[in-house]
């Protein structure tokens, strides 16, 4: 059963049309979705003793274009993935990947110590750090009794 | 965790994945990457996202007219770790397609970039027809 058909009639390659379907493909369908219909990019949050870390899966970037950002509790990252430059629209025989311009922004659950941030981009995923800030003492408030 | 955007959108998937399934011996998962194909005057050029894949992990075949891609993912989250939010899933890459006879296999070539491969299909020169003589008899 495949998934995806080509558009147009006239296929110089039409072999290529005959893409392997795989038993796994019915099963990634349900499970997880057909990937460029989400969200992109796809992130997890974890958490370790002393820091959070989020990774996200961002393949095809310039590191130059990623933006990181830390601003009141909320992590953003945003860029734009283009193109290739000599593929035309009208090139394209199939087109599944995410681009265009994106972001994400998350709410970090607890207080980071913003200088020790730091961000790292390898094979396509990108992982921030983020240290926890030391918790404060806590501070008793006082109950004032109404009249 | 709070998310901007789609907050209502149920993650139904994550409960689905026992925590262990990175390690060496468990089960993987398998992901069919997202591709992108497109003409050019020479052939045809193929994208693929392989998110977490460096060239070590990558395995490109062509065999039988089949081109195969299989990506591993390596990752280095340390065990502790707990996950608080996830919307991927760790698993390795595989993909196949059938090739036809216009592509020319000894002239394919791939590169890996930031988790993106590139493979190019070139177009197998056209043979010139050839005339067969006809003996008279």
């Amino acid at each position: 059963m495949p998934i995806f058909r080509w558009g147009q009639p006239w296929d110089p390659f039409r072999d290529l049309e005959r893409e392997v379907d795989r038993l796994l493909q019915g099963v990634n369908l349900t499970l997880h979705g057909v990937r460029f219909s989400r969200r992109f990019p796809q992130v997890n949050l974890l958490e370790l003793d002393d820091s959070f870390v989020l990774t996200a899966e961002i393949p095809g970037i310039d590191v130059g274009q990623l933006d990181v950002t830390m601003a009141s509790g909320f992590l953003t990252i945003k860029g734009t993935r283009l193109p290739p430059d000599e593929a035309r629209e009208d090139t394209f025989r199939r087109q599944e990947r995410f681009h265009g311009p994106w972001q994400r922004k998350i709410q970090l659950p607890d207080r980071i110590n913003e200088d020790g941030m730091r961000a790292d981009y390898r094979a396509g995923v990108l992982r921030v750090t983020l240290p926890k800030a030391p918790s404060s003492a806590a501070r008793q408030i006082k109950v004032n009794e109404g009249p | 965790m709070a998310e901007s955007q789609d907050l209502n959108q149920p993650d139904n998937s994550s409960s689905m994945i026992p925590a262990s399934e990175d390690g060496a011996n468990g089960p993987r998962l398998l992901f069919n990457p997202p591709i992108d194909i497109y003409e050019t005057p020479d052939g045809l050029v193929l994208y693929a996202d392989l998110p977490g894949v460096d060239s070590e992990g990558l395995d490109l075949q062509v065999q039988n007219n089949r081109l195969t891609l299989f990506g591993r993912v390596t990752s280095d989250v340390a065990e502790s770790a707990q996950m608080l939010h996830q919307e991927y899933h760790f698993g390795d890459f595989l993909r196949s397609f059938i090739l036809s006879d216009e592509v020319d296999h000894d002239r394919i070539q791939a590169k890996l970039t930031n988790g993106v491969l590139r493979v190019e299909l070139p177009r197998a020169p056209r043979a010139n027809p050839r005339r067969i003589e006809v003996s008279g008899g």
